[in-house]
């Protein structure tokens, strides 16, 4: 099949090719940067917590009233949700982790002006921490049950033992193994690090320190306390009635409220970067559908434009997969001259977009797999259309009128 | 009533300047009906063209109804067109999605008419025509003899100078073809002009006069065509 | 002639009807998608309280420590809220015609009526100048006196929704309110307000709601509670008691002020300079003067309410217009063309060009009415969807009337832009080319 005098077809009827061109181009230059941006959102949303989120459920209680004792409400709290057939473990806890709610101060990794000093989020948590929240320990170990303090003034202030991750041992002690090492607060206070967690997150989904986390041994301050509950796999949807049941059940002198899963209580911390992935993921197929029925509908016309051109190539011999093929061949030109321009416009946009907001260099091979995309559904919109060209009988060329 | 000086018509490319007319001059009187005859390629259809002042001549100076309309503007132009041009094609040209009513109401409407005037010209036009019982009809309905009659009513109900018509038989079988002549005969009888352009001499020698257009030039102008002079011009049958 | 074209363009976009769908739905998608974003946009950019945006102003001090500002990216910027010290001092200034401190604060509601379980009500702890500083709307009674202020004493503005749940809905000025411990006097009921941006607190999340309930701010230093917002310190200082809290340099109050003319602006700001001036003597105030008054349009700039993923998102809607534009203007084009024939014999027949002209601007304003109406539905399960994946989007991504009329327009615009260089086209073409056979 001879190129050329498709190529001067197409410069005749240039309008129309030029309209494909642009069109194919906006779209792949939209289609790429939707199709990246909400790649990244989604592998945002989807980095690991550490944590065995999908089987914890999360439990507000609020302490009101003249009567209500913060001290024993969790003690026997604690008992009740641990003796519950399917909890594997509970914790009291300050805030739940993710939630975008939650506290962090610096500590040092000594006394001197030089120590290094970092931010990290501190939970406050007891011995069934580890258990419950399903991070894995790789030195030291828990806390002891002993070592669970009251609830003091501040759930920041120092104790005595503290856990904290891998990524913030590293942050404070470098190579060296941080068990035995002390932790400093502002005011001079220490604490000896007797456990170190491989990893989880901390409060803020978007904060970059949000891997460093340090534990204390001790109650949430009053009169609020929440609970992390964790449930055998399976078991998290009907055990959240029963728990709120028996805990609303034993102590009148508080409210009972936010019992969930702790996936629903951190929902609202990515809910703006779901929503942004599933909006420029259905901008995308939209977008798709929208050029390809544009690709269907401009050449049907031309279809119908050429009939009689058409028939007089099948009364001097094309075969009809002649004229299919032609079809193919001048949408295809149309279409690559199209993702030419779009290749630049798509790395245009890129750019336009990375100085404005921030949004990460382009990975190029979803260019690569934007113009492949495109190439596919300019075959497929054409392909009907191909089709009824072909049908067009030879004898149209005979007929005047 | 249409006096044409010295038209020229001259089509030009990168490559090759074709003339289609040759200083042609050429005077219908008010009441003629004239049948411009020619073979293939003889400037006929240049000649209906600028006649109907849907192109403009290169050179030459055309007067219509006594005004010189050679160097109007598209405004103007499309005005007479409008006003004094009542125009009758081979292929009829309805508009295939208006019924019959539409069809005959459109140059009215560029015209400006009110309600009741469009409807009553529309009504004694296609009274004049006998289809005034299928106004309602889209031409997708109809005959091509039909179709062809209410094309004339198109052209009528502007109440036009003259009247242009294309081979208006062409796309007719004979029998309808002899009853729009005789409808076009009968018009032309009730005062309206008429130049009709053919290469059918059977249609010619209805016409009161006979013009043959060779190689865009006038040939041989004669009252009567000879009917051998024609045949060379004209042997090719409608199909 | 407008009722006539219009008829000629409903029949003739009747007669194809697969391409008149097409170019609907490409305009209709497009419009839809675009308005969708530009719905939210608007709504969170737009200003909250016309009426005096410009006469309300967030105050701050640069209270922060001497070794690094507040936000680092934003080294200009004063911290965002008021340490208690700096907020107690500010409400004796006599300059501002209002000004009131607030923050928030949970209390739990026990109605009277044993049967219904207690419930959790966020206060705002704030000054009785709030109400008439944001023109807060009242069902019943009003906001609270001077002396309420001064005395903390235990008076409530009740939300609407409150009201409702604690008093069905009765007036409810004078009665009793059980809220933890105590007991307060309900003095004003409001009137549904709805803010799609909590524009006066930004610091705890902007798309939240209005609060259930409004108290005296001393409330909270006289019965030691604790409140529910964002607290930042930046000093090694122990904090033991409330009393410590009140004393330190954590900064947890916001505080506006409502200044009437440049005058009184300008005297306001030379009042705060005097006070962190004469603070810097106790050795506060450590870092350069940096005291700012942002009204509520900059507040919201500075606050960055509208966020970048907004402004992307608003990028790629009207991207995504053009590409659908694009697509109509190929749609247009394709069957002007077809129409050639019917064009050259309007023209043989009288037509000029502007009227041919005139009657396919029509036909394609009426594809992008129809694109508009189709939009408007787009637009609206848009936002349904944003609704349901952003629970706090609920009061952003509504459809307005103006944001209803205003997609009809873009989306006839936008046609017409779409169909102008098709319809051009249709007017050049010579009328005689298409007359002679079919």
């Amino acid at each position: 099949m001879e190129i050329r005098p498709i190529l001067s077809a197409m410069w005749r009827n240039r309008t129309g090719s030029i309209l494909v061109a642009i069109q194919v181009a906006l779209t792949l230059a939209i289609v790429t940067n939707c199709m990246f941006m909400a790649k990244s959102r989604i592998d945002f949303i989807a980095r690991p917590s550490g944590m065995d989120v999908e089987n914890i459920i999360t439990v507000q209680s609020l302490g009101f009233g003249l009567a209500y004792e913060h001290g024993p409400t969790i003690v026997e709290d604690l008992r009740l949700l641990r003796a519950i057939p399917g909890v594997v473990s509970a914790s009291s806890v300050n805030s739940i982790p993710m939630s975008g709610s939650g506290s962090a101060t610096g500590f040092r990794a000594g006394l001197e002006e030089d120590a290094p000093r970092e931010t990290a989020n501190y939970y406050v948590l007891d011995e069934h921490a580890v258990e419950t929240l399903g991070v894995n320990m790789i030195e030291g170990r828990p806390f002891h049950d002993y070592e669970i303090l009251d609830a003091g003034s501040s759930n920041g202030d120092m104790t005595e033992q503290v856990i904290i991750t891998q990524a913030y041992a590293e942050k404070l002690f470098g190579d060296e193994s941080a068990i035995g090492q002390r932790v400093y607060d502002g005011l001079g206070e220490s604490g000896e690090v007797v456990g170190v967690v491989e990893h989880m997150f901390g409060a803020w989904v978007s904060w970059s320190g949000l891997s460093q986390v340090l534990w204390f041994p001790r109650r949430p301050t009053g009169p609020a306390v929440r609970y992390l509950v964790r449930a055998e796999p399976g078991q998290l949807d009907s055990l959240m009635p029963v728990i709120e049941k028996t805990l609303a059940d034993s102590n009148r002198n508080r409210l009972v409220r936010n019992v969930r899963s702790m996936q629903d209580a951190i929902a609202g911390s990515y809910a703006g970067d779901r929503a942004i992935a599933v909006v420029l993921f259905v901008a995308v197929v939209m977008l798709f559908v929208i050029t390809g029925l544009g690709i269907v509908g401009l050449a049907s016309f031309a279809v119908r434009q050429r009939t009689k051109q058409i028939g007089t190539r099948r009364a001097i011999g094309a075969r009809k997969r002649d004229i299919i093929r032609y079809f193919l061949t001048e949408n295809w030109l149309m279409t690559t001259i199209g993702l030419t321009i779009g290749t630049f416009l798509t790395i245009g946009l890129n750019y336009f977009l990375a100085a404005q907001f921030s949004i990460e260099r382009l990975d190029i091979t979803y260019l690569v797999g934007g113009v492949f995309a495109l190439w596919v559904l300019g075959f497929l919109a054409v392909a009907e259309p191909a089709r009824r060209a072909s049908k067009i009988s030879p004898a149209i060329a005979t007929r005047t009128v | 009533m249409l006096e044409m000086k010295d038209i020229s018509r001259v089509y030009r490319t990168d490559l090759v300047e074709t003339h289609a007319l040759r200083s042609l001059s050429l005077t219908v009187d008010a009441g003629e009906f004239v049948a411009v005859t020619g073979p293939s390629g003889s400037g006929k259809t240049t000649f209906l063209n600028i006649a109907g002042l849907l192109e403009s001549a290169t050179s030459g100076e055309y007067f219509l109804d006594g005004e010189d309309v050679s160097k109007l503007g598209d405004n103007r132009r499309s005005m007479i067109r409008n006003e004094k041009i009542g125009f009758i094609f081979q292929s009829f040209n309805l508009i295939p999605d208006l019924n019959i009513f539409d069809n005959v109401d459109v140059p009215l409407r560029y015209r400006g008419f009110n309600a009741s005037e469009r409807q009553d010209r529309i009504e004694s036009a296609l009274q004049q025509v006998g289809l005034a019982s299928r106004m309602k009809h889209l031409p997708s309905q109809m005959s091509g003899g039909q179709q062809q009659r209410a094309a004339i009513a198109r052209a009528l109900a502007g109440g036009p100078v003259f009247l242009l018509a294309d081979e208006p038989t062409g796309n007719l079988d004979s029998l309808m073809a002899r009853q729009v002549m005789d409808l076009l005969e009968e018009i032309n009888q009730a005062g309206t002009t008429i130049v009709m352009v053919t290469h059918d001499p059977e249609l010619a020698r209805r016409a009161h006069r006979n013009v043959q257009l060779l190689d865009g030039q006038l040939a041989n102008p004669a009252p009567f065509p000879q009917s051998g002079a024609a045949d060379s011009a004209a042997a090719q049958p409608v199909a | 002639m407008f009722a006539y074209n219009l008829r000629m363009a409903r029949l003739s976009l009747m007669k194809q009807p697969l391409l008149t769908t097409l170019m609907i739905a490409a305009i209709g998608v497009g419009v839809g998608a675009c308005m969708t974003v530009l719905t939210l946009f608007f709504t969170m950019s737009s200003d909250p309280i016309p009426e005096k945006s410009d006469r309300l102003f967030a105050v701050r001090l640069d209270s922060w420590s001497p070794d690094e500002p507040f936000d680092g990216d934003l080294p200009t910027q004063a911290p965002w809220q008021l340490t208690h010290t700096d907020a107690m001092a500010l409400l004796e200034s006599p300059v501002p015609t209002r000004h009131a401190a607030m923050r928030k604060a949970v209390y739990t509601a026990v109605p009277d009526n044993v049967d219904l379980a207690p419930f959790l009500t966020v206060s705002r702890m704030t000054s009785g100048d709030f109400f008439e500083m944001f023109s807060v709307p009242f069902l019943y009674g009003g906001g609270w006196d001077e002396r309420a202020d001064e005395n903390a004493e235990n008076v409530v503005v009740l939300s609407r929704e409150t009201n409702d749940n604690l008093f069905g809905g009765e007036n409810s000025v004078g009665r009793e309110a059980r809220f933890g411990d105590e007991t307060f006097r309900v003095v004003g009921v409001l009137d549904t307000w709805d803010l799609p941006i909590l524009y006066y607190d930004v610091n705890n999340g902007a798309t939240n709601d209005v609060e259930h309930v409004f108290m005296p701010f001393k409330i909270t230093d006289v019965r030691e509670i604790d409140g529910s917002g964002n607290t930042s310190c930046w000093k090694d200082e122990q904090i033991e008691t409330y009393f410590d809290l009140l004393q330190s340099e954590c900064v947890y109050v916001q505080f506006w002020a409502e200044l009437e003319t440049p005058a009184q602006r300008a005297e306001y700001q030379s009042w705060l300079d005097q006070y962190t001036n004469d603070q810097k003597t106790l050795g506060r105030f450590e870092r350069p003067t940096n005291n700012l008054l942002s009204d509520v349009n900059e507040w919201l700039q500075i606050r960055q309410v509208v966020d970048d993923s907004i402004l992307v998102v608003v990028s790629i809607g009207i991207l995504f217009l053009v590409a659908c534009l694009s697509n109509t203007v190929g749609l247009i084009l394709a069957r002007f063309v077809a129409k050639a024939p019917v064009i050259g014999l309007r023209r043989a027949l009288g037509a000029n060009k502007a009227t041919i002209f005139r009657q396919h601007l029509v036909e394609v304003g009426l594809v992008g009415f129809a694109g508009g109406l189709f939009g408007l539905l787009l637009a609206y399960l848009g936002l349904m969807g944003v609704r349901s994946l952003i629970r706090d989007f609920t009061d952003l991504a509504q459809l307005s009337i103006p944001m209803v009329v205003l997609t009809i327009l873009v989306a006839i615009v936008s046609a017409l832009i779409a169909g102008l260089y098709p319809t051009w086209r249709v007017c050049q073409l010579a009328p005689a080319n298409y007359l002679k056979t079919q």
